[in-house]
């Protein structure tokens, strides 16, 4: 599990090298700056198509949005076959690539326990093409495929649940992260760097854009997703230990998550009250989990 | 040696470093003959046993990308799943070689559908017709595909079942031979962090500020095969002892004939055999054996045509509702010539139709009754 660090711990060493054609308050440009910081120059960063973040100074290849695992995989396979393990095959794509069209390669990848890093930076829906639901938009949030009209109240389903998704493969560690939370998130990206094997972090990454608020509530939002237990940080090693990383002693509210976000304004008190229940729950089972130290999968 | 075996035994010689395939049927023994070298440590290889085609073109896209020797093969479906990878492992310029072990897309058994679906990839496609010539055809396609010349992924296509599962004599070159004749790849340009400052890959011609250069780039690229292939092929017969003609065709029995059929893969081995029985007969037809179709041959068919009174095209495969891509390729490489022979079109072997040395006898029959009455009265035939 990673080891706590503290904000003077963050390298000063920027690798971003210009602010690509992020919008202003972009959670994914701050997830990359960060994520990058903590890996430091030794890596071969992997695209999939997604939103235009922090470009780094880190080599780059890119591939079709499907074949994210598969790249990393070869990358990974080809740095051992010219005896070059020390450079860490690294990728970070979106929720796209991670949740829906990027999965089979993914979960393959994982299954096969490839010694690679996955980074994904969610915003909870394709952004890059203009808000359209994905497997992580979360249940009632709008988006430009989930409009609300007579026959809708937003995207039907809940947000999968990835991270179970790949502790479920039994890979050694997979953690979730938020931008609000840089020491977390550093600690993590520091963690996975000194192990081998499938490893992947979901950093939540709020959109000002898709998720319609002001862009400088950025962290707040994400802050009160964490303070809130709708987006909760932990960590999952070889698919059972598991460690909660934030336990507040009372949860806030889901409204102070929720109320800022235009995508979830058309909700009910009826369905803000369903989302509250349903993230409680949800929260109970982490504490019992972190408790016994692991997940009952 | 089965075909299959062929080209697992061309991985060896080649010293692959990384494969990665999916099983289908008619390529699946090469996935199980590449795990067997590989639990057996036969070389020292990386062999990825990945969860569908598409993963396994993207798997040797980023080991190729590294620098490593890579190998991947298919069979028809798992073809056309591997489209869109194979579009950027052919823009980024990755040497990578892939056997593919035809498969029609309407049955099970071969035609040249898939290979041919694919021409809009960016690669270079060779169509062999015996086990010897796979197992060469591959070692002599790393050496295309890896001249700093060149940097284009190459297909080699050989018929399923016919081929991939049918036992005969293959001479297996020596390896102390092989390792002098193909030094190991290098990677074109630099990936690793210590060795470049700053650099985005993926789209090997990009970053020119006129849209249309990368296409032009690959395009030149590809079409320069056909001049390093020649030279490979000389290289080849002078430290193997064996060549399949120009590289791009092989023509047989050619000398002093009026017609000429045109067949690819292993319908040409049995066009060779209605050619020495019609010229036995005194009918003058002779075989061009197309080995490389993307690049076409051009000079090679414009030179062929001004001896010719009448080709004859065999396709195995068509472009439902466009025509054959073989006859189609030839009327426009001949468009330009003073002197244009007749042209025939003859669909045969389709979804793995059996083709006789008579089917043959009747092709060429019918071309020697076109060139007697100066014209084609039926264009197409579907033998």
């Amino acid at each position: 599990m990673s080891e706590r660090i503290t904000r003077a711990q963050i390298p000063m060493e920027e690798m971003g090298i210009t602010p690509g054609s992020a919008c202003q308050g972009c959670g994914a440009a701050l997830a990359a700056r960060l994520a990058f910081k903590a890996l430091g120059p030794n890596v071969i960063r992997h695209g999939v198509p997604c939103c235009p973040d922090t470009v780094t100074k880190t080599p780059q290849i890119g591939t079709v949005f499907e074949g994210g695992g598969a790249l990393l995989t070869g990358t990974s396979r080809g740095l051992k076959a010219i005896g070059r393990e020390d450079v860490l095959a690294v990728g970070f794509f979106g929720d796209g690539g991670t949740y829906d069209i990027g999965f089979q390669g993914l979960s393959a990848a994982a299954e096969r326990n490839e010694n690679i890093l996955v980074i994904t930076k969610d915003n909870e829906a394709y952004m890059n093409t203009g808000n359209q639901r994905s497997g992580a938009t979360p249940k009632y949030a709008t988006t430009s495929t989930n409009p609300v009209g007579p026959k809708s109240r937003g995207k039907e389903q809940p947000k999968k649940n990835i991270p179970f998704i790949f502790a479920a493969h039994y890979v050694p560690y997979v953690a979730t992260a938020s931008v609000a939370f840089p020491e977390d998130l550093i600690a993590k990206v520091n963690y996975a760097k000194t192990i081998t094997g499938f490893r992947i972090i979901i950093i939540q990454s709020p959109c000002p854009v898709g998720w319609r608020f002001e862009p400088e509530k950025t962290i707040e939002i994400a802050r009160a997703g964490v303070q809130a237990g709708i987006w909760p940080l932990f960590e999952i090693q070889n698919g059972h230990d598991f460690k909660l990383n934030y336990k507040p002693k009372e949860l806030k509210p889901v409204t102070e998550y929720l109320k800022p976000q235009a995508r979830f304004r058309h909700m009910t008190e009826a369905e803000i009250a369903e989302v509250q229940e349903d993230t409680t729950s949800k929260w109970q089972s982490l504490i019992q989990s972190d408790e016994m130290g692991k997940v009952l999968i | 040696m089965v075909g299959n075996k062929a080209a697992a035994t061309a991985c060896k010689l080649a010293r692959v470093q990384v494969a990665s395939a999916f099983p289908i049927t008619p390529q699946t023994t090469i996935t199980q003959y590449l795990s067997e070298m590989h639990a057996n440590a036969e070389w020292d290889f990386d062999f990825v046993n990945v969860e569908g085609e598409l993963s396994s073109q993207v798997v040797v896209q980023g080991a190729s990308r590294i620098g490593a020797r890579t190998f991947t093969c298919t069979s028809g479906p798992g073809l056309l799943y591997m489209h869109h990878p194979m579009q950027t492992t052919g823009s980024g310029r990755l040497p990578v070689v892939m056997a593919v072990v035809h498969r029609s897309y309407k049955g099970m058994q071969p035609d040249h559908s898939d290979l041919m679906s694919q021409e809009w990839t960016g690669w270079g496609h060779w169509y062999v017709e015996h086990a010897q010539e796979v197992l060469d055809s591959i070692l002599m396609a790393y050496k295309v595909a890896e001249d700093p010349r060149i940097r284009i992924p190459i297909a080699v296509g050989y018929d399923g079942y016919v081929l991939s599962y049918t036992a005969e004599p293959v001479e297996i070159p020596d390896q102390a031979l092989v390792d002098e004749w193909l030094p190991p790849n290098k990677p074109i340009p630099e990936v690793l962090p210590d060795k470049v400052n700053k650099a985005t890959f993926g789209r090997g011609f990009g970053g020119e500020a006129d849209p249309q250069v990368p296409w032009k780039v690959h395009h030149d690229a590809i079409l320069k095969i056909e001049e390093v292939h020649q030279e490979v092929m000389d290289s080849f017969e002078k430290t193997f002892g064996r060549r399949y003609g120009n590289a791009m065709i092989e023509p047989y029995m050619m000398d002093d004939v009026d017609v000429a059929i045109i067949a690819m893969g292993t319908i040409a081995g049995t066009c060779k055999a209605a050619v020495e029985k019609m010229q036995k007969e005194g009918k003058k037809v002779g075989l061009i054996k197309l080995r490389s179709y993307i690049p076409f041959p051009v000079k090679d068919f414009q030179e062929w045509s001004k001896k010719l009174d009448a080709i004859a095209v065999v396709d195995r495969s068509i472009c439902p509702g466009k025509g054959g891509p073989v006859y189609q390729r030839l009327r426009e490489t001949l468009y330009d010539m003073k002197k244009r022979p007749l042209t025939l079109q003859f669909h045969a072997g389709l979804g793995g139709k059996e083709v006789r040395v008579r089917d043959f006898e009747l092709i060429g029959d019918k071309t020697l009754k076109a060139v007697k009455s100066k014209k084609v009265e039926e264009p197409v035939t579907w033998v």
